[in-house]
């Protein structure tokens, strides 16, 4: 019995390292779009591997590691918001009703990379939990399928998002944005 | 234009310098047992707050004399230990960190939503109606023992409408903390609403 319970443990703390090492830097940048605030980024991250390498001691296969990753941080990080969004009655929107002000800036500058991440930065954490998921999950270079097996919206749904997803980005980040959208409308 | 600016934040978006959290096992392990103390903590406070208010009655029921207060703070005292079981069963049903991955997101946020609408929704029936009838025997049997009293005959109106005005007063904030739970439990409703469009195909 004893023994059983070793080795259940010992592989629950190679799953933990495995997906610790292959997706905690992914994990890192996702508690930025939930948290501004340094000290309380660095409680979420904690908090996402703990519930991490508790989870992990049920850990059946029934879909990929990555998946049971991405879907025990969202979650972790979408209830964090909650409480933090009852704490504070700030207002967040959905991406359908997200404020996008095109911002007149070339793309030398667009790719100065500190400024275009706090800007993104500032835009994601004005959205929705699951608008957030959406986001995050597409600028880690997940296809729609991925994206839906993780939030559960449906693969249409997903795809009308990361459309809007674009626009905005391409509104927000490039000069005359607003043109080369209506022009793939 | 589109996906090319999509395609430069993402680059940009990985790229960003992180600060690795490395923690070890052995730091998981101790967080974990430091939470499940913090659950035993915050489980003895509530305890602790419920022994109290059946302490407190519990003396008066013993200690004075007219019957229908005393019947009242028994009442108050049952009340208490209904609230205290029901926040003991809500407890033991929180969240487990693997169930976080059993569900999509969206599932997990909804169940969350119902969870918290559910709450707001029964809170006047296990967290104020257990109250009312003691707190309501209590009153009625202290006005009934302070008429009792000699020359209460001469103050009787004050004395009636100094109770009448508790009474209602109490009734008010029952009301209105039944009636913001209501409106919150509405707003969850309609979130939930939005999301079962999101996880219909489009």
């Amino acid at each position: 019995m004893e023994t059983e319970s070793a080795i259940r443990t010992s592989r629950q703390d190679e799953l933990y390292q495995e997906a610790a090492a292959s997706h905690g830097s992914a994990l890192e940048r996702l508690v930025r779009g939930y948290e501004a605030d340094p000290d309380r980024c660095r409680d979420l991250s904690q908090e996402i591997h703990l519930a991490l390498w508790q989870s992990l001691a049920r850990f059946d296969r029934r879909c990929s590691l990555r998946t049971w990753v991405y879907r025990v941080a969202h979650n972790v990080a979408a209830s964090h918001v909650i409480r933090d969004h009852r704490r504070n009655s700030r207002t967040l929107v959905g991406l359908e009703t997200v404020e996008v002000q095109a911002v007149v800036e070339d793309r030398e500058q667009m790719l100065d990379q500190r400024q275009a991440i706090e800007r993104l930065l500032q835009l994601i954490q004005q959205l929705k939990p699951l608008d957030r998921q959406v986001i995050l999950s597409r600028l880690e270079d997940m296809d729609a399928a991925s994206i839906a097996e993780i939030t559960g919206i449906s693969p249409g749904n997903v795809a009308t998002k990361i459309h809007r997803i674009k626009n905005i980005l391409a509104r927000r980040f490039y000069e005359g944005g607003i043109h080369d959208e209506r022009s793939l409308q | 234009m589109t996906n090319e600016a999509c395609n430069d934040m993402a680059k940009i978006w990985k790229n960003q310098p992180t600060a690795r959290v490395n923690i070890s096992l052995e730091q998981l392990r101790r967080k974990a047992g430091k939470l499940q103390s913090r659950v035993l903590w915050r489980n003895l406070r509530e305890y602790a707050a419920g022994a109290l208010v059946i302490g407190t009655f519990g003396y008066m029921a013993w200690t004075i004399p007219p019957l229908l207060p005393r019947l009242g703070c028994a009442l108050l005292i049952a009340g208490t230990f209904y609230i205290l079981a029901t926040l003991h069963k809500r407890g033991a049903s929180a969240v487990v960190p693997a169930e976080m991955a059993f569900q999509t997101c969206i599932d997990f946020h909804r169940s969350e939503l119902e969870r918290q609408r559910d709450l707001l929704r029964s809170a006047w029936s296990w967290y104020l109606l257990p109250l009312v009838p003691g707190m309501t025997v209590f009153l009625v049997g202290l006005l009934v023992f302070t008429l009792q009293q000699p020359n209460a005959k001469a103050h009787a109106s004050v004395i009636i409408a100094a109770f009448a005005f508790i009474a209602i007063f109490c009734a008010m904030v029952f009301l209105g903390i039944d009636r913001l739970n209501r409106w919150a439990a509405r707003k969850l409703q309609d979130e939930i609403e939005r999301l079962d469009v999101l996880t219909k195909e489009s």
